[in-house]
């Protein structure tokens, strides 16, 4: 009888030590078996850049090898796309997993980034992917045309002069017979403010006919001939998913994410280094007409200025940025294009 | 007058009677149909803004027939708002609001609720909208308000009997 | 209603007489238990997509609130993963009883022979609730943390001091298992009194005697007495719910207050978990700021001030309506079972509404334990917002009504036996009867 129930009891026991052994070896060895059979696979877990962002920041990879990536985030939806590269972004959902599987033919240095918003450190969400190996040297891209001008992206650039009615480029296209040539070349547009273009123009003696209005018109009739209705829905689609949480969908400055902040000062937020501020209520029109597109474009690709503003150049690609300063504009010609959009 | 709580005892007395009181008194209080309100086709706009784990504001009241815009507002990361059988659901990132508009034809307490993980709290993120009164609240109160009263009435007839004899025996 | 004796069918009998079903329940929900705390420690730690939040949270948690308790009692308790590993030790074996070769540990302080350590472990789990539920890693180490303790006091002091004077989920068990049928019994009462050895006594972990028992409160259903009993003499039946309100146990202070702390957290919970205040949301999640002292001080507020007096001062002037000549300590206790019902069916209508919308993240959790992104049954890992379902709303409250329901009846029973309890008084009203 004794003997019977220790058999029992021993019985018992092995049955015991078995289940926890299976219990507590099987999350290991199905890791260790996904493991060999994605040895190739790299995982890339996305927190909240408060949390350490990315938790792998540097790739390499060679030139023409499939990279194998697998995302997941710990905490709220991020998104994972690559700077200048026409791909599609990815969704990366808290406790779900997505792979996606890259093939660079170029080698260099490539920017990946968070798509989705994440807090006001969002834009931190970066990391590099190296791409090495050989392959022929590609033309390197022309540098940014505020270097070129040697413009100073930190100087104040307010409009000494603005119109005083909302300008009316269909009325400006009525005068266009009168414009001098260069005013229509893409360099003017590019290196000039609007206000520094109207103040040219008025100096021109051959249109002191026209009065203070009607040169208004015509240059906001020359910039709207350099926004094509593709680039400002281009650039409004930029705006909205990488401007607009700081900005303003109405480019006021009052984005969700730093509403908190106090108004800019009188001398523009460059000089305040001490204390962060709002970004410029762009629906003032002396803030956009007194900057060149290769001012904006500058400070689109550097960022910085003291403020919490990112730098963009390794992300957006140089068509991308022209697009997103055509559709800048738009908040000073017409004040706030998106404000009537309320229903 | 005096007769009514005497006829109550009586009608009290057999225990089937109770039965039946409580259960078509339950009936009317949950099915009753109340006139429907006054509806009102106004347009309304309403900007709920998002954060981990609330909305603001946290309880919205319209009125029947309402035409309501919601807009939704996230203001650190993405969320949305999914409507309670209306069905009405946004998803909102910051600086990328999303509206949709409703008719609030059934009146009621809807939960909204967001629809997109944002976090371990994520599945407690919830709001109310009430249209209209807030009936079920109110039969509810009722049913539990009978169930009192129906715990209260004296179980058997000797007993009642017993409180004849003493009135200060009161329940 | 006579009460179903279930041990009188010989398949039931011999069912819970051998230990091995028994056991091999036991041994899988230890070995569940395990890799519970394994995934909450290793696994993803997003609360909705690891085993041991959704697992622990949303389905033992509901089961126990919704099925183990109203319908089973302590049945829980008799398969309970915690106490099993110092259980064992104590007993140096598996499917072995307490007898002379066990370890004899020192008995639980006397002091503490009461219901107050769960009346505090449960205020914890008000603090600390929100963090607990939606946190794999602190689920885990809560769990890790309470086996070790229930495995350390077994080897410590004798029998099962753990579950008796500790568990929180004991102390919760505890008090609404008395409205459950299920019971253990003596069957024939004349032949223990011949038997001297008391061997049910001496086995029962949980310190009970069969003869003596009175409620089920504190029997673990663990069937050590049925298995021990020379005679066949223990029975298990099925009484009709709610019974023992209808002659209902005197209750201590520190079991009134367990009664009211957990009436009130059902409450506070629900205004949490339910409710459209995100500010408490985030006062009760963010452990330390601001927002958690106010929200600690209201709920410690609340639970050991508020409610107490509120509850006390309404019993008193209700006996003296009756003029029933209780002290105020009496009467606060006196009261006691109302509070059951009540306590209950709150926690019932509560776990209702938690669960029913929260169903969704069960099926995607098997599939993916771990968190890891793994599909072991084929299923889509994404997680639906769901609704609430207009038949649960409708439940809960026919389930808060059935619970004023009871919770007035017991009260109207208990004021009317305040006669009976207090001698001569209207003796008067026995003479028509």
């Amino acid at each position: 009888m004794a003997a019977y129930r220790m058999k029992q009891e021993h019985l018992a026991r092995f049955i015991m030590v078995l289940l926890i052994i299976l219990v507590l070896a099987s999350p290991a060895m199905g890791k260790m078996l996904w493991r060999l059979q994605n040895s190739a696979t790299l995982e890339i877990h996305a927190r909240l850049p408060e949390s350490g962002g990315w938790s792998l920041n540097t790739i390499t990879v060679r030139s023409g090898q499939p990279l194998t990536l697998r995302f997941t985030s710990e905490d709220v939806v991020h998104g994972f796309a690559i700077g200048k590269l026409n791909l599609p972004e990815i969704e990366i959902l808290p406790g779900e997993f997505i792979e996606t599987t890259l093939t660079f033919s170029n080698p260099g240095k490539y920017t990946f980034y968070c798509t989705r918003w994440c807090g006001p450190n969002h834009w931190r969400m970066r990391g590099v992917i190296n791409v090495i190996g050989m392959s022929p040297t590609p033309t390197p891209e022309p540098p940014p045309l505020y270097l070129a001008l040697g413009i100073d992206l930190d100087a104040p650039h307010r409009a000494e002069s603005i119109p005083r009615r909302a300008a009316d480029p269909q009325h400006g296209s009525g005068l266009q017979n009168h414009l001098p040539s260069y005013a229509l070349e893409q360099d003017t547009y590019l290196s000039n403010s609007p206000a520094s273009l109207w103040m040219r123009l008025r100096a021109e003696s051959s249109l002191r006919p026209l009065s203070d209005d009607d040169l208004w018109d015509l240059v906001a009739w020359i910039w709207e001939q350099h926004a094509s209705a593709q680039e400002i829905a281009i650039g409004q689609k930029l705006y909205a998913q990488n401007c607009a949480a700081c900005h303003g969908e109405s480019g006021k400055g009052d984005g969700v994410m730093i509403r908190d902040l106090p108004p800019p000062t009188a001398e523009d937020h460059v000089t305040s280094h001490e204390e962060r501020t709002r970004p410029p209520d762009w629906s003032d029109p002396h803030q956009l007409l007194g900057a060149s597109p290769a001012l904006l474009a500058g400070k689109i690709i550097r960022g910085g200025m003291g403020t919490g503003m990112p730098y963009w150049g390794p992300i957006f690609t140089s068509e991308q940025i022209d697009a997103l300063v055509t559709y800048l504009y738009r908040f000073a010609w017409n004040g706030a294009p998106n404000a009537s959009t309320h229903p | 007058m005096k007769y009514i709580p005497v006829m109550v005892q009586r009608l009290a007395s057999s225990r089937r009677s109770v039965y039946l009181i409580f259960i078509s008194a339950a009936a009317i209080i949950l099915g009753i149909p109340v006139p429907p309100p006054a509806i009102s086709a106004t347009e309304r706009y309403i900007r709920v803004e998002a954060s981990m784990y609330r909305f603001s504001p946290e309880q919205i009241f319209v009125s029947p027939g309402e035409r309501v815009t919601i807009e939704l507002v996230a203001t650190d990361v993405k969320h949305g708002l999914y409507l309670d059988d209306y069905g009405l659901s946004l998803e909102a990132e910051p600086g990328q609001p999303a509206r949709e508009t409703f008719v609030a034809t059934r009146p009621g307490v809807y939960r909204l609720r967001c629809s997109v993980p944002c976090g371990n709290l994520h599945p407690f993120m919830l709001g109310k909208l009430q249209i209209g009164p807030n009936l079920a609240l109110l039969r509810g109160s009722l049913l539990g308000a009978m169930a009192i009263i129906i715990a209260l009435f004296p179980r058997s007839a000797p007993q009642m009997s017993r409180q004849k004899h003493f009135p200060n025996g009161t329940d | 209603m006579a009460p179903i004796e279930l041990t009188r069918f010989s398949q039931i009998y011999s069912l819970l007489h051998s230990r091995w079903p028994q056991f091999i329940l036991r041994a899988l929900i230890l070995a569940g238990f395990m890799f519970t705390i394994l995934s909450g420690l290793w696994g993803s730690q997003v609360g909705s997509h690891n085993f041991a939040t959704i697992f622990v949270w949303i389905a033992w948690w509901s089961a126990l609130k919704l099925f183990f308790i109203p319908i089973g009692g302590r049945t829980w308790c008799s398969i309970c993963p915690l106490p099993l590993l110092g259980e064992w030790l104590q007993n140096r074996g598996i499917l072995r009883s307490r007898d002379a070769q066990c370890l004899h540990g020192k008995s639980w302080p006397r002091a503490w022979r009461n219901a107050w350590i769960p009346v505090v472990s449960f205020l914890l789990v008000g603090w600390f609730g929100v963090i607990i539920l939606t946190s794999p890693r602190t689920t885990a180490f809560v769990l890790l943390g309470l086996f070790v303790l229930a495995t350390l006091l077994g080897l410590i002091y004798e029998r099962r001091a753990f579950c008796r004077y500790i568990c929180p989920v004991g102390g919760f068990s505890g008090l609404y298992t008395r409205l459950a049928p299920p019971a253990i019994r003596v069957s024939n009462t004349t032949l223990c009194t011949i038997h001297i050895e008391k061997t049910c006594y001496n086995v029962c972990p949980w310190g009970q005697y069969p003869l003596a028992l009175k409620t089920s409160g504190n029997c673990g259903l663990c069937m050590e007495c049925l298995r021990a009993c020379p005679y066949q003499n223990i029975s298990l039946s099925l009484r009709p719910w709610g019974i023992e309100l209808s002659s209902p146990p005197k209750m201590r202070v520190d079991e009134v207050f367990l009664a009211l702390v957990m009436l009130t957290t059902a409450g506070v919970d629900a205004a949490i978990f339910l409710g459209p205040w995100g500010a408490l949301k985030s006062a009760t999640y963010t452990v330390g700021s601001p927002g958690w002292w106010i929200f600690a001080t209201a709920f410690l507020l609340l639970v050991l001030g508020i409610v107490p007096a509120f509850y006390a001062l309404t019993t008193w002037i209700a006996q003296r309506i009756r003029k029933g000549g209780l002290s105020p300590k009496s009467s606060f206790t006196y009261y006691g079972p109302i509070l059951l019902p009540l306590g209950l069916m709150a926690w019932i209508a509560f776990t209702l509404a938690f669960a029913s919308t929260k169903l969704s993240y069960l099926l995607p959790v098997l599939s993916d334990p771990l968190g890891w992104g793994w599909n072991l049954l084929g299923l889509t890992n994404h997680i639906s917002t769901g609704q609430t379902p207009l038949l649960s709303s409708a439940l809960q409250t026919l389930i808060l009504a059935g619970g004023a329901m009871i919770a007035t009846k017991t009260a109207r029973e208990l004021s009317r036996s305040l006669y009976e309890s207090i001698p001569c008084s209207y003796s008067l009203l026995h003479l028509p009867g």
